[in-house]
């Protein structure tokens, strides 16, 4: 079995710098959370360790020594949501994923067939799908995991051989510092005088266990290329999680879309590779002092676009504002599978399901979600009953050709609701109407015509006299009475 | 299948009217057209209150769907009736159409993005009662777009608004009829569609077929443009339009 390892070293510092990728060419540190003891650095790149700054070092100490340091903070969110997006490079490539720390494992057999010039193309490929989600990483493709381990601590990238004897001269050169974490048991191998592995590998594996234990005879049949850690692989997690929490709390609307803009860009990165878009979002706002606002953003079809993500959620955000400002973020995507569609000889060819569904969100987010669709009757007798369902992204069942027809069918544009509207009325009908959009003289009316309903219901029941009256101004308007309040309302005209 | 292939069938006729056209749904507004609404472009159907706008709209996207394309109706106000739809596209609902509700401010915008997203056949826009100045530049950025992606653009008005936008535009007058044969009854609204523009890019061999960029669209040659001078002047410019009452 081939193992692809992909190793980001200080997971929390890059995971912290996807927020801020404009700093990634600065030198950056990661401070311990804020809390009664002065933040302390945790973690740092390769330009502020060259500059002098030290793991422990006070923020004001770190930055003296590295003048234009980038101090950063990770939160329990960022890390975890760094982790999650280590997780899903893997998930790219493969289907299931095990993480181990700041490293992840996945099977990479399978993955010949898409690169067929071999296996240093597909850690390429890895690490470029890596960069794409903000991380720096090294990618090992070994026989075993410990081997794939040791390999991605060693190098930017490498490729063991798969059989035994090729992995093991591969590995000899190696010193034993990259095959255990345990100083004492590094010390304990370099008072032996074995420096490197393939010393150790010498050694007989009984006698380095009789003297070290378990530890060091691990160390001994890794160094033999000896690989029997077992690979215990996971299905991703049925939801995506972004979160930030902020450093002030806000009370805007912009600002706040600012900041979903960010976690929606990253999501859909994520989601991307994996093929999948966004069917639907769930935001929970932490808020100050306390409190959640939880709030559920339907999605008219699945897209990888975060601008109508990002509008919708403008939308609902404007419509329902938070109770108290906003100190955190959490984004939960739905991920989905858009589908491909087989297209029909005898069809013309519809909208592409991808860019049908980027332009369903776009509507829904400029019209509002309510406002896109498809219309669907109603079990109602009311005229000016209608719904609207989704709109099918494979553009809905198939029809027949016909000819043009001869008997086409008046329309009557609705109303709605009904506008209330001031009626004369004589013994023949209607004499005149005044609305706000009309005053005119009735030339002719038609009715009344006396329609009842859902009167088997407790509230809904309604009684109606309608009229077609022919105005002054030259429409047919349809015009009704209510049975119960004697109101007349205007339901709009034939055209 | 035998059967489903020869309902996709036409008659070599209409064959040749249908490469630059899109039926109306109705034969004398065909005829009126020289074929239909033209495609990958916008078309205008202007009039005052119950001139039959909303139902030559209609029919249009009935037809459209029946033919199984996309389509469309970006409606300002919702004031879509889906019994009336339903009626003339024989089926209780239209699954196959896109309806979006708006007001009138963001009503170019929608029709911006649906034509945009590309595969729709017939996309209307109805500004019947919109009370809004639209700026010359709404309309040239979707004439384009409608080029671009080959779908015939409706526009219906209370008042002529695209000019020069429009490759056609029709005019519609009408008075309703009333059974008065014992308490007065509306039967139905006979319209008259007078039309007003009628560019001959439209006609068979004169279609431009819709570029890449949308950009270079081919003239017609002046042959071609005499030829279908000719064909338009042997056409009568109105005819009349019976639309019954639905109830």
């Amino acid at each position: 079995m081939r193992l692809a390892c992909v190793y980001v070293p200080q997971l929390a510092l890059q995971a912290a710098l996807r927020r801020a990728p404009e700093a990634r060419e600065a030198p950056a540190a990661l401070l311990t959370a804020q809390g009664k003891a002065k933040p302390r650095v945790v973690e740092l790149d390769g330009q502020a360790r060259s500059a002098g700054v030290r793991p422990g070092m006070t923020a004001a100490q770190a930055a003296a020594a590295c003048p234009g340091l980038r101090l950063f903070t990770a939160t329990a969110a960022e890390l975890e949501a760094g982790a999650a997006a280590l997780c899903d490079v893997g998930y790219a490539f493969a289907p299931r994923v095990e993480r181990d720390g700041e490293r992840i494992f996945f099977a990479a057999d399978d993955l010949g067939r898409l690169y067929p010039e071999g296996e240093r193309a597909i850690a390429q490929a890895v690490q470029a799908h890596a960069a794409r989600l903000g991380f720096g990483a090294r990618v090992a493709i070994a026989p075993g995991k410990g081997s794939a381990r040791v390999a991605s601590r060693a190098y930017e990238l490498a490729v063991v051989p798969a059989e035994r004897a090729g992995a093991r001269a591969f590995l000899a050169p190696l010193p034993i510092p990259y095959f255990t974490d345990d100083g004492e048991l590094g010390a304990a191998f370099r008072r032996w005088g074995t420096r490197t592995a393939g010393q150790v590998a010498a050694l007989p594996v009984s006698a380095v266990a009789l003297r070290l234990g378990p530890a060091g005879a691990a160390v001994a049949r890794l160094a033999r290329a000896e690989d029997d850690e077992p690979f215990v692989p996971q299905l991703p997690p049925d939801a995506l999680e972004e979160a930030v929490e902020l450093d002030y709390p806000i009370y805007e609307l912009e600002p706040l879309a600012f900041v979903l803009r960010g976690l929606c860009d990253r999501a859909l990165e994520r989601l991307a590779g994996r093929s999948l878009a966004c069917a639907g979002l769930t935001l929970r706002l932490a808020l100050e002092p306390r409190g959640l606002d939880v709030r559920e953003i339907p999605l008219a079809a699945p897209t990888r676009e975060a601008k109508p993500m990002v509008e919708l959620a403008r939308l609902d955000l404007a419509r329902r504002p938070p109770a108290a400002a906003v100190v955190g973020v959490h984004l939960i995507a739905l991920p989905a599978r858009v589908r491909a569609t087989q297209l029909d000889i005898l069809r013309p060819a519809g909208p592409a399901p991808n860019r049908l569904a980027a332009t369903l969100a776009r509507l829904a987010a400029l019209v509002g979600p309510d406002n896109v669709g498809t219309p669907a009757a109603v079990d109602s007798w009311r005229e000016e009953a209608i719904a609207m369902r989704g709109y099918p992204l494979d553009g809905g069942a198939p029809r027949g050709a016909s000819e043009p027809g001869d008997e086409p069918k008046l329309c009557l544009r609705h109303r709605r609701p009904p506008e209330e509207i001031e009626v004369i009325m004589e013994r023949d009908g209607p004499a005149a109407l005044r609305g706000a959009e009309t005053t005119a003289r009735v030339l002719v009316a038609a009715g009344p015509y006396r329609l009842s309903g859902e009167w088997w219901t407790e509230t809904g029941s309604w009684a109606r006299e309608y009229w077609d009256v022919h105005a002054s101004d030259g429409a047919v308007y349809r015009l009704h009475r209510d049975g119960r309040t004697g109101r007349f309302y205007l339901d709009g005209y034939y055209d | 299948m035998a059967r489903e292939i020869s309902a996709h069938l036409v008659s070599l006729e209409r064959l040749g009217e249908a490469r630059g056209r899109r039926t109306t749904g109705l034969t004398a507004l065909d005829e009126l057209l020289g074929g239909g609404w033209p495609r990958a472009a916008l078309s205008e159907i202007a009039g005052r209150r119950s001139s039959g706008r909303t139902a030559v709209v209609r029919a249009a996207l009935a037809a459209a769907i029946s033919a199984g394309e996309s389509t469309a109706l970006v409606d300002v106000g919702g004031t879509l009736d889906a019994r009336a739809a339903a009626g003339v596209a024989g089926a209780p609902t239209a699954p196959a159409l896109l309806w979006v509700r708006c007001d009138a401010a963001k009503a170019l915008k929608a029709v911006d993005l649906v034509v945009a997203a590309g595969g729709f056949g017939t996309v209307a826009l109805d500004l019947c009662d919109a009370r809004l100045k639209i700026p010359d530049a709404a309309w040239v950025r979707l004439r384009h777009a409608a080029r671009a992606q080959g779908t015939t653009v409706l526009v219906a008005t209370g008042a002529r608004r695209l000019g020069a936008f429009a490759a056609a535009a029709i005019d519609l007058g009408g008075a309703p009829a009333f059974d008065r044969q014992g308490p007065p009854l509306f039967t139905s609204l006979a319209a008259r569609a007078e039309r007003v523009r009628n560019i001959n890019r439209g006609d068979p061999e004169g279609v431009p077929a819709p570029s890449r960029d949308g950009l270079r669209a081919a003239k017609p040659s002046s042959a071609q443009a005499i030829a279908s001078g000719a064909s338009q002047q042997q056409r009568p410019p109105c005819v009349s339009l019976v639309f019954t009452s639905r109830s």
